[in-house]
């Protein structure tokens, strides 16, 4: 039986069965939403005006030649569209950055600045006999990740169950208690406020250093230091974050301080980490860039080279400060309108997102992975996967219509 | 139409010839046998000039996740060059981990019309070809690593035929698209996994109970067996470890007169000697390789200054974490199929054990007297960032310059070496065999690398110049299929290139018992795993897959 990819989360599980026409989501909120997704609109337009697909092609070519600076935004789509816009940005002299990328910079930002170490999905489901699980509980935002990386029935190395630990504030409420065959270890209930003293205790524990006195009378130590002790003796340990639950201005602090105990664990054993990071594609923009431009995301291309400052060129900051004359705005994956804005907006969008006013130029396009195949990088950040497509719509990909307006511009595809 | 270069020096050694005067037409991208009277549509009068293949990059790594990584772990290398949009060619930055449209305009105004990533992790093939996809004008290709992967390890473990395995490797590199097949550290980055920190070569690895050696048995066999052009290309194992000529002398062995590729041998040319218990055997292994015609090597050249390691070997970039400069480094386990390690490191010339390492490369370019078995390369971008590549050439050419750089030495180095008493200079008949026709003869692309009538016409020129660094960095003119694409340098088109692939024949039972493997361990489904015709055609990726002769020694 064929089966096929749901790409409306980071894990990108493969083992949908697709049958007459129907997907079978296995029970994940996420697939059956996702792939119940109507088909409403699928005219592109101008001004809220349905047009032909030409006509919209020269107004948003129009936009972009007019414009000084243009944002490349959103890019919740598949490697070949974020490929083409990529080309779209260089050739035009704009800003690209993914929409609300400040989480996911946090993890990008350790690893520029002092590294990562990283174990993918197979490692974790096959050898973790320790998995710690640090901030909030990733169930409802990753809804299949315990059965797929941590309940595996048959694993190739560790012999039982994984022993799993959260750590998090005292509202965690894991899900996934439910599933049976997993050794959970009691929670280790941390304000959120105070998990980045709790990991820097890991840390020292992990690196076999005294903890400083003035440190976390108010933490369950004896636990942490449990938790340490585990990880120290076990034979695979992995730390399972995301991001987006770490206090913002604590986040790299964080990311850092996960790094140290990985570092720390594997001078006795071994221990790797695995950042989620987050939905929409999000390592396929941090994998197309680096490629394309030597940046992962923030890249400005006005001085006709790829510079990269993750304060100037946040996607936010740009549209709020003024210092975009023209939006171009990318969400194929998901059903996200374009954040409301006075420049011209040229919205590539999914064909059910609902627009509050219309956008300058809108493309309709397809969902990769339901309308037309597509290829998207799993949160693990290594190993990309095909998607397939669910029903014929007609929709046209995100990569045709960027290639269309670029060669519109004069620009090769 | 038809174009003519006359007058030009021509080295072609594939072809027997050496430094002749003579013409060549090109025509519809292929090289042509003389028009009558000789008529062309346009003329290049080559005179004082010498016009070579266009340059063929057997062990370069220029794409993947792992190349992806260093990027961005080398955020200051990516500030320091960038690259200009111009025209219709891609901006982009980086110099030791150059973008990708960059990776390709560079190579080819460096006169190469042709490199190959030679270490692709089968979980990541799907990026790397899209990747390579976006690589322009120079022709492309990857070796896939196996050797560590559980898949392969259980086969061994359990005894199965090497037909069997045969079968495996076939399926896999149909699946990955690959054209050759790299052992790295083998069986050794599996046993990092459990906690192994050093894996002999006769050392059972810790959970599998399978010795690196078998692995290179299994492997150089199966290569040679499926038809495979390209030999098992080997990282061997103890990478950068003193005295590890022992550990190499013995993979040569492994192979039991299979043909066997071992790549950067500097890093593998280690001996014990001295006070600082590091030294030279270079000498030793050249005298191996000499005497064993199944074995070739690429050298791995150390170029002094900055740069990053970019290996898949885990455990040996574990190793070398605390020479991290700037201090900061990564590691990934991957998919119970491999790893990678990037490790920025700044090689000095006044530090003992680089500068050796510098000298022990050369010893070896000097000390192999086969230039058809010994290849240029710097293993890209951890020796040193390809673009060092004209200098490296002149330190061959020119005994004198040699010397010169010999003298800026680490004194103790200096001392550890034979280099200075070596006077070979290497001939330009000589480059043009270990940078054209022996990479092309190696890696069984029959029309490359040569300008035999019917061959593709990838064609270097350059403007002779005693300087050979100067000469060799900016080709007067280079031609890739025929097509004008750089002069003096500069690239000024930017033509889509092609991937080279082979397609080994396995017997289709393989694939229900891998499948059983992938529905059980792994999180990529077994019909997600290969790449699609569909997938390729949707990224653009032109495909050229050479053939494989099935062979079995007698």
């Amino acid at each position: 039986m064929p089966a096929v990819t749901c790409p409306f989360c980071g894990i990108f599980c493969g083992d949908l069965a697709f049958e007459n026409g129907r997907v079978d989501t296995s029970s994940c909120a996420k697939a059956e939403t996702g792939f119940a997704r109507p088909v409403t609109v699928t005219e592109h337009s101008v001004g809220g005006r349905k047009v032909p697909l030409a006509e919209a092609v020269d107004a948003a070519a129009a936009i972009l030649r007019a414009a000084r600076q243009p944002l490349f935004t959103g890019l919740g789509t598949d490697l070949l569209g974020l490929q083409a816009l990529l080309g779209l940005a260089d050739s035009t002299g704009g800003v690209l950055d993914r929409w609300q990328s400040s989480p996911q910079l946090a993890n990008l930002g350790v690893q520029q600045r002092v590294g990562c170490w990283i174990g993918t999905f197979a490692e974790v489901s096959n050898r973790a006999d320790q998995i710690l699980i640090v901030g909030r509980d990733p169930a409802p935002f990753f809804p299949r990740l315990f059965e797929r990386l941590v309940h595996n029935p048959t694993p190739l190395y560790r012999k039982n169950a994984p022993q799993v630990t959260y750590l998090g504030p005292s509202e965690l409420r894991p899900a996934d208690r439910a599933h049976g065959g997993t050794d959970l270890a009691a929670d280790i209930t941390v304000p959120a406020n105070q998990l980045y003293e709790a990991l820097l205790v890991l840390a020292a524990e992990a690196e076999g250093r005294k903890l400083p006195e003035s440190v976390g009378t108010s933490l369950p130590l004896a636990q942490l230091m449990g938790l340490a002790q585990r990880f120290k003796d076990g034979a695979y340990g992995s730390i399972i974050w995301d991001v987006g639950a770490f206090p913002p201005v604590q986040a790299e602090l964080m990311v850092e301080t996960i790094l140290r105990i990985v570092r720390g664990i594997n001078l006795t054993t071994r221990c790797s980490s695995l950042p989620l990071g987050a939905t929409d594609n999000a390592m396929g923009v941090m994998q197309a860039a680096l490629w394309q431009a030597g940046w992962p995301m923030r890249i400005g291309f006005g001085e006709g080279f790829p510079r990269h400052d993750a304060y100037l060129y946040n996607a936010e900051r740009m549209l709020s400060g003024g210092d975009a004359d023209a939006l171009v705005w990318v969400a194929a994956l998901s059903a996200a309108p374009p954040p409301a804005t006075s420049v011209p907006t040229i919205a590539v969008v999914a064909p059910d997102t609902i627009l509050a006013t219309p956008a300058a130029v809108e493309f309709r396009v397809g969902i990769p992975g339901v309308d037309h195949a597509g290829t998207v990088v799993r949160a693990d950040g290594v190993i990309a996967v095909p998607l397939g497509k669910t029903r014929d719509s007609g929709l046209p990909s995100t990569a045709t219509i960027v290639n269309l307006i670029n060669e519109r511009l004069g620009g090769e595809p | 139409m038809t174009t003519r270069l006359t007058g030009g020096r021509v080295f072609d050694p594939a072809n027997g010839i050496k430094g002749e005067i003579r013409d060549i037409y090109v025509s519809d991208g292929r090289i042509v046998q003389a028009p009558s009277e000789g008529r062309a549509d346009t003329t290049y009068d080559l005179g004082g000039h010498v016009v070579m293949g266009g340059g063929i990059d057997l062990h370069s790594h220029l794409s993947g996740g792992k190349v992806n990584l260093a990027r961005l772990l080398m955020a200051e290398d990516h500030c320091d060059h960038v690259h200009h949009r111009h025209e219709h060619l891609r901006s982009g930055s980086g110099h030791c981990t150059p973008s990708i449209f960059t990776t390709g305009y560079a190579y080819a105004e460096m006169g190469y019309t042709a490199a190959f990533e030679p270490a692709m992790v089968p979980g990541n093939a799907r990026t790397n070809h899209l990747e390579m996809a976006d690589l322009p004008v120079i022709d492309k290709g990857a070796y896939l690593m196996l050797g560590n992967d559980e898949y392969l390890l259980q086969a061994l473990a359990r005894g199965e035929e090497q037909e069997r395995i045969n079968d495996y490797i076939a399926w896999i590199m149909q699946a990955t698209l690959a054209l050759g097949i790299k052992t790295v550290n083998p069986g050794g980055i599996s046993a990092f996994k459990f906690n192994t920190r050093h894996l002999g070569i006769d050392e059972p690895g810790p959970y599998h109970g399978v010795t690196p050696r078998r692995v290179i048995y299994a492997l150089a066999r199966a290569v040679y067996e499926l038809g495979v052009p390209h030999p098992l290309h080997t990282h061997c194992n103890n990478l950068g470890v003193p005295g590890n000529i022992e550990t190499t002398i013995k993979t040569i062995e492994a192979a039991e007169g299979y043909p066997i590729h071992l790549t950067h041998a500097q890093f593998h040319s280690y001996g014990t000697e001295g006070k600082r218990h590091f030294s030279s055997a270079a000498a030793q292994l050249a005298d191996v390789v000499n005497k064993t015609p199944n074995v070739t090597i690429d050298v791995g050249q150390v170029m002094f200054g900055r740069t990053v390691t970019a290996s898949g070997d885990t455990m040996a970039q574990y190793r070398n974490h605390g020479f991290a400069s700037p201090d900061k480094w990564m590691l990934f386990d991957i998919e119970c199929d491999g790893g990678c390690g990037l490790v920025p490191f700044h090689y000095k010339e006044k530090a003992f054990v680089n500068a050796l390492q510098w000298a022990i490369g050369l010893e070896l370019f000097l000390l192999v007297e086969d230039p058809w078995r010994v290849f240029l390369t710097t293993d890209h971008p951890n020796g040193a960032p390809f673009g060092t590549y004209p200098t490296l050439i002149r330190l061959l050419m020119d005994r004198d310059f040699r010397n010169e750089c010999l003298q800026g030495l680490h004194p103790a180095a200096r001392k550890a070496t034979i280099l200075g008493q070596l006077t070979r200079e290497y001939t330009l008949e000589e480059i043009a065999i270990m940078t054209r026709a022996a990479p092309a003869k190696i890696l069984g692309l029959a029309d490359r690398g040569q300008l035999g009538i019917g061959a593709a016409a990838d064609i270097t020129v350059y403007k002779e110049h005693g300087d050979r660094q100067q000469m060799f960095a900016k080709p007067a003119y280079v031609f890739k299929d025929g097509t004008e694409v750089a002069r003096n340098g500069t690239l000024h088109a930017s033509p889509k290139s092609t991937t080279h692939i082979v397609r080994p024949a396995y017997d289709a039972a393989i694939e229900k018992r891998v499948k059983t493997f992938f529905d059980d361990h792994l999180t990529i489904g077994f019909n997600h795993f290969p790449l699609s015709q569909g997938e390729l055609a949707d990224a653009g990726v032109l495909v050229h897959a050479h053939d494989c002769r099935p062979r079995r020694r007698t």
